[in-house]
């Protein structure tokens, strides 16, 4: 936890939130994969221009590559970033550390979150049962070993890490500041106990008293900043309010594959750069016809499985 | 374009439609076959091939293996369907509890991870593994996804099951053959019996690593140098394919026998877990085409 966060003013812009992020933060963006990552906070993000930020982390994809078309990152400590075998490698995230322009620190999932953990529990390091043998060890020379000082067991020892913000997405906030998230919950609210500044974009803000009968996962005094931004994880899914939007990811890592300038007239202009707000991005996704689509997942079975099969019309 | 199969399962018309297998259910079969019942296995980041996998050992000869799908943590799901992304709740299905990641790395860090499965864009002959890099790190042509939890997950679990949908060499226009099956990896994400930075057992590392190698062509197991072993061809390979595939010399045992096939139902099982088909994904076309009578 950081500064302890008062009750008292914490629902505010996308522009304010994202104004608390400074140029070289380490951030730690919540969810995973094709799942619940704050979208709307990052496409704002690229808007304001953030610069040298260094994003840690586990199993991601379209964030981090996006981040990285926006020129956002200097540096990605993450376990994968990519499209897995739905769409395979991140385009974006391959052109940046191919060339250079963002220095990639390779680690673990399990490496990462014991590294937060020792964060969340105050301590300077965590040591985890031996790890070796691995090109991972050989180029981060953070990781230590020693033998156990009770029974002599050789244990290797990570680092804290201590993100400055951490950008989440979740279901409902109070006014206060108090955050649901229903499963699958990932390390969010891990990640939430080691920030300085934890920023959350929700679906839905709610009332005090409605919070306290569905129960908050997250507790207000780790929280700085609230911003209500319905589909604020699209492309990203949010079960069980909508699924992932396959077309639309499909779209962006096939325009990514043409190549950076062609990614950013064809994506990056249409879906970042010429909107000024969220609304305007949900316009230009397509408002509401593609909330209610997206939404259709739970009907039944056979609506979910063709929103799994949704694929972009070639341009 | 739905195939004819999968629009039999979704009509829930399959019972005759069993007639023949391809090489992903082949190959979900053998790794099924390496989950003992009443272990623990868990698998990760874009692995739907696995995933059928251990939804069939759990539907037949392991019911009581002990699950835990994925970055989604859930416990023994039974999804109606496999996505295509491994962040998808689908895989939540049916699962409880549900808990946060750190909990699943935790189990393994307590020696309570039987078993995991793990691909490689590069294996070599003693089961190191790079999923991070294609050249070096000063030098990088590919860069890879990453091996998720593969460097860690692979110290800590008892053992791990290898998979390669990749056995076959191709050749570049200068003439040069690639392999994925490697005299020697890239960079180790996650390391097998020996490499450079000694054995297993020199290092100290709990898990016994690598016992089986699953692919579209064979199943190796390990001798005990820790090197790769042809244990059985898939029906219709033969030895000469399988060496000319293969960037290293495997260990060759005097007899190789044919590869067990699946039955009807491991298949059934399979295409019902799995109607979209998301478990033949990355698979060549001319692999998939392939049909074996059963």
């Amino acid at each position: 936890m950081g500064v302890f966060a008062s009750k008292k003013d914490k629902l505010m812009s996308l522009e304010q939130a994202v104004g608390l992020i400074q140029d070289g933060d380490i951030i730690a963006l919540g969810g995973k994969l094709s799942a619940r990552e704050p979208m709307g906070i990052i496409r704002e993000i690229l808007r304001q221009g953030k610069r040298r930020l260094h994003s840690i982390g586990g199993a991601h994809g379209m964030d981090i590559d996006l981040l990285c078309a926006g020129g956002c990152l200097g540096k990605v400590q993450h376990s994968y970033i990519g499209f897995e075998s739905d769409f395979g490698l991140a385009p974006n995230y391959r052109r940046a550390c191919e060339s250079g322009s963002v220095q990639v620190k390779e680690t673990d999932c399990a490496a990462m979150t014991m590294q937060l953990r020792a964060a969340q529990f105050g301590l300077p390091f965590m040591p985890t049962p031996l790890v070796a043998g691995t090109d991972i060890l050989k180029y981060n020379d953070e990781v230590k070993q020693m033998s156990c000082p009770y029974t002599g067991q050789k244990v290797n020892l990570l680092p804290a890490m201590r993100p400055n913000v951490v950008i989440l997405h979740a279901h409902k906030a109070d006014e206060e500041g108090n955050i649901k998230i229903l499963p699958p919950f990932f390390a969010d609210a891990l990640l939430a106990e080691t920030a300085e500044k934890v920023i959350v974009s929700v679906e839905e803000i709610i009332t005090r008293d409605e919070m306290k009968k569905i129960g908050s996962s997250i507790p207000y005094y780790l929280v700085a900043a609230i911003v209500e931004l319905p589909l604020g994880a699209h492309p990203t899914s949010c079960y069980p309010i909508y699924t992932y939007d396959r077309a639309h990811m499909d779209q962006y890592v096939k325009l990514a594959q043409r190549g950076g300038d062609a990614f950013r007239s064809q994506y990056l202009d249409k879906f970042v750069y010429r909107n000024k707000s969220h609304s305007e991005y949900l316009e230009a996704i397509g408002g509401e016809k593609k909330r209610m689509e997206l939404s259709r997942w739970n009907e039944n079975k056979e609506c979910w499985l063709e929103l799994m099969e949704k694929e972009t019309v070639a341009e | 374009m739905r195939s004819e199969v999968s629009e039999a399962i979704r009509r829930g018309a399959l019972g005759d439609k069993i007639s023949f297998y391809t090489v992903d259910e082949l190959m979900a079969t053998c790794m099924a076959r390496t989950i003992k019942d009443r272990t623990t296995v868990f698998n990760g980041v874009a692995v739907p091939l696995p995933f059928a996998a251990i939804m069939l050992a759990r539907k037949s000869h392991a019911p009581d293996c002990i699950f835990w799908s994925g970055l989604l943590a859930g416990l023994n799901p039974d999804p109606c369907f496999l996505p295509p992304t491994s962040g998808d709740s689908a895989i939540l299905t049916g699962a409880d509890p549900v808990l946060h990641l750190s909990q699943i790395f935790e189990l393994a860090m307590r020696g309570e991870l039987d078993r995991i499965f793990f691909s490689g864009a590069q294996i070599d002959k003693h089961g190191n593994l790079n999923n991070t890099l294609i050249g070096s790190m000063s030098h990088m042509r590919v860069k890879l996804p990453g091996g998720a939890g593969a460097s860690h997950l692979g110290a800590f679990a008892k053992h791990f099951t290898v998979w390669s949908i990749r056995h076959e060499a191709t050749t570049t226009g200068k003439g040069q053959r690639i392999f994925s099956f490697v005299d020697k990896v890239d960079f180790i994400t996650t390391m097998g019996h020996r490499n450079s930075y000694g054995t297993r057992k020199e290092l100290g590392l709990k898990g016994g690593g690598p016992d089986v190698v699953v692919t579209n062509l064979c199943i190796f197991d390990f001798d005990e140098n820790g090197c790769m072993r042809i244990k059985s061809l898939h029906p219709g390979v033969t030895l000469q394919e399988v060496l000319d595939n293969t960037g290293f010399e495997p260990v060759i045992p005097k007899k190789i026998e044919e590869t067990t096939p699946p039955s009807r139902q491991d298949i059934r099982i399979i295409r019902e877990v799995d109607p979209l088909g998301t478990r033949k994904r990355g698979f060549s076309e001319k692999s998939l085409q392939n049909r074996f009578d059963l």
